[in-house]
Formats: structure tokens, C-alpha cells, sequence
């Protein structure tokens, strides 16, 4: 792989790296929300009359723990659509 | 890619407007009709809808806050956020929230109400006491403000342009039936995170004016109390 010209190999490796960072920063989030919903339903379940209370701190924290899937995923945006490394040394 | 990126419709002096500014043209035309329409001919429509939304805005703020004085702010915010997010579902429209100037320049509106409500409630020296009661907090305390509004102005810009991506996207392979999930997820994520930013700017506002003055409340108790014994 590495005898190919430089710009192709940025762009493979960019897309090989952008795929292994979606995935992780997919991943992480999704299991750490669905930690979050578990303790909260079931708190929920145990006083359901401070169900009210729980589920506004519950989907603030929901955003808050998305917010870094959303991070990952702009980043990978750049690095496919617009790339500041190709940009840079290349054009 | 082209139907979420901004495209330049015309151009005025030299200044090139994009096609989120025009949208966000067309939802101040239309929400400014509707609510002097609303308002005229059928007040138990506005009034429902001034309930729901200080509902929303008091279960997040302490139980003595006077919400009506910040609702005209949050109330704005959270009718404009729930149309502008879900305005892409109609055809050659694009939402104007899929641009990240529209939601950094509505998080900066919000970091100047929080700063602008916190000095209104306890003036200014008392404020800037408030804010910098240790004078070592200060610097976290900037680092806290300018990562709030970035974050929140990127949360949702990324929610959005997520969404429309996505529907764009499969709407390039599949055009039948099969983006209409997808659609529905879209108007669902757009109402969520217009929720979520109308809460979020209603916790940092009562942050801003109310905890510390129970915090100070407290310790003049505390401060009394041990006077008295």
C-alpha cells in the first residue's frame, strides 16, 4: 500500500481511520446511554412518583452523552468531504 | 452532498446569501403571521401552547423562580427551534439549522441573555462576586461559559445536518418508500433537540441567577444562627 502516490494514500487511510473512528464513537456512547436509561428506568420503577423529575435529567444527560457522538461523527465529515490535509499539501 | 451544504441563491452589494438565511426569512414570515393571528383571533391556542412551554421551562428551574420573565426569550428560541429543525422535511427546502452560523449565532444570543438576566437579578458587582466568589474560579468559569455555548451550538448543528444527511443519502440509492422512516426520525430528532437546547438555555439562565443566591442565602442563615448561639 505504501507505493502508491500520496494523495491516494492519504485518502485510503482517511477512509480506513474514519471507518475504526465512527465505530468507536458510535459504540461508546450508545452502550454509556444505555447505562444511563437502565439506572434511570429502573429508579423510575422503584418511585414511580419521581418519574417526572428523572426523565428531564435523564434526556439532558442523554444530549450531553450524544453531543460526543456528534463531535465524532463532524469530524469525520471534514475528513471525507472537505480534507485539510489533501487541501494543504497537495492543491 | 449538495442538498445540505449551504448554495449562494443571489447576491446583494457583494454579500452572498445563502439558502439558510432565505429559509430563516420564510420561518419569521410565517411565525410572525401566525402569531399575530393567533393572538387575535384565537388566544386559547397561544394560551395552551404559553402553558406547555413554561411547563417545560419551570420543571428545570428552582421551585421560586418567576419564569414568565424568561420566557419570552425561551419561548422564541423553542417555537423557532421546532420549525426551523423539522423545515427540511418539506421538499427543496433546507433547514436553516443544518448551518452552523444560524446555531452558533443562537447559542451566542443565549450566552449574552444568561450574562445580560444574571446582571439584571443581582447588579453588576454582584454578579461578577457571584461569578468569581474564589477569584481562582474565574478562569474555569470563562473556560465553562465559552465550552457551553460551543457545545451547544454544535449539538445541535450535528443533530440536524446528521439527520438530513442521512435522509439524503438514502434518498440517493432508494427514492421509494424507504426514506420515510428516515423522515420520521428526522422530525422526531428536530423536536427533541429543540427541546433539549430550550432546556438547556433555561438551566444555565437559573444557573446563572439563582443558585448562588440560595448559596448566599444559606450561609447568612448559617452566619446568623451561629451569631445567635
Amino acid at each position: 500500500m505504501w507505493e502508491l502516490d500520496p494523495p491516494t494514500l492519504i485518502t485510503v487511510l482517511t477512509i480506513i481511520f474514519s471507518s475504526i473512528g465512527i465505530v468507536l464513537g458510535c459504540v461508546v456512547p450508545a452502550i454509556m446511554e444505555g447505562i444511563a436509561t437502565k439506572q434511570a428506568l429502573e429508579s423510575m420503577a422503584r418511585q414511580p412518583e419521581a418519574a417526572n423529575d428523572l426523565r428531564t435529567t435523564l434526556l439532558i444527560s442523554m444530549a450531553l452523552l450524544e453531543s460526543t457522538a456528534i463531535y465524532v461523527l463532524l469530524v469525520i465529515l471534514i475528513l471525507i468531504f472537505v480534507n485539510p490535509l489533501l487541501d494543504r499539501f497537495f492543491i | 452532498m449538495e442538498t445540505v451544504t449551504p448554495q449562494v441563491v443571489f447576491t446583494i452589494f457583494g454579500i452572498a446569501i445563502k439558502d439558510s438565511v432565505v429559509s430563516t426569512w420564510v420561518i419569521m414570515v410565517v411565525l410572525i403571521t401566525l402569531a399575530w393571528f393567533v393572538g387575535k383571533y384565537k388566544p386559547g391556542i397561544a394560551e395552551v401552547i404559553i402553558d406547555s412551554i413554561s411547563g417545560i421551562v419551570a420543571s428545570v428551574m428552582p421551585d421560586d423562580t418567576k419564569v414568565i420573565k424568561y420566557l419570552s426569550i425561551l419561548g422564541t428560541l423553542a417555537i423557532f427551534l421546532v420549525v426551523a429543525n423539522i423545515f427540511s422535511v418539506i421538499p427543496f427546502l433546507v433547514a436553516p439549522t443544518a448551518n452552523i452560523n444560524t446555531t452558533l449565532a443562537l447559542a451566542i444570543v443565549v450566552f449574552f441573555a444568561v450574562h445580560g438576566f444574571g446582571i439584571l437579578e443581582k447588579g453588576p458587582w454582584g454578579y461578577i462576586k457571584s461569578v468569581a466568589s474564589p477569584i481562582f474560579i474565574l478562569p474555569l468559569e470563562i473556560v465553562s461559559q465559552v465550552s457551553r455555548t460551543v457545545s451547544l451550538s454544535i449539538r445541535l448543528f450535528g443533530n440536524i445536518l446528521s439527520t438530513d444527511l442521512i435522509v439524503a443519502i438514502v434518498f440517493s440509492i432508494i427514492p421509494f418508500f424507504l426514506p420515510l422512516p428516515l423522515v420520521a426520525l428526522s422530525i422526531l430528532t428536530g423536536v427533541l433537540q429543540a427541546y433539549i437546547f430550550t432546556v438547556l438555555a433555561s438551566v444555565y439562565i437559573a444557573s446563572a441567577v439563582v443558585v448562588e443566591d440560595k448559596e448566599t442565602e444559606r450561609r447568612r442563615l448559617k452566619r446568623e444562627a451561629s451569631r445567635s448561639s
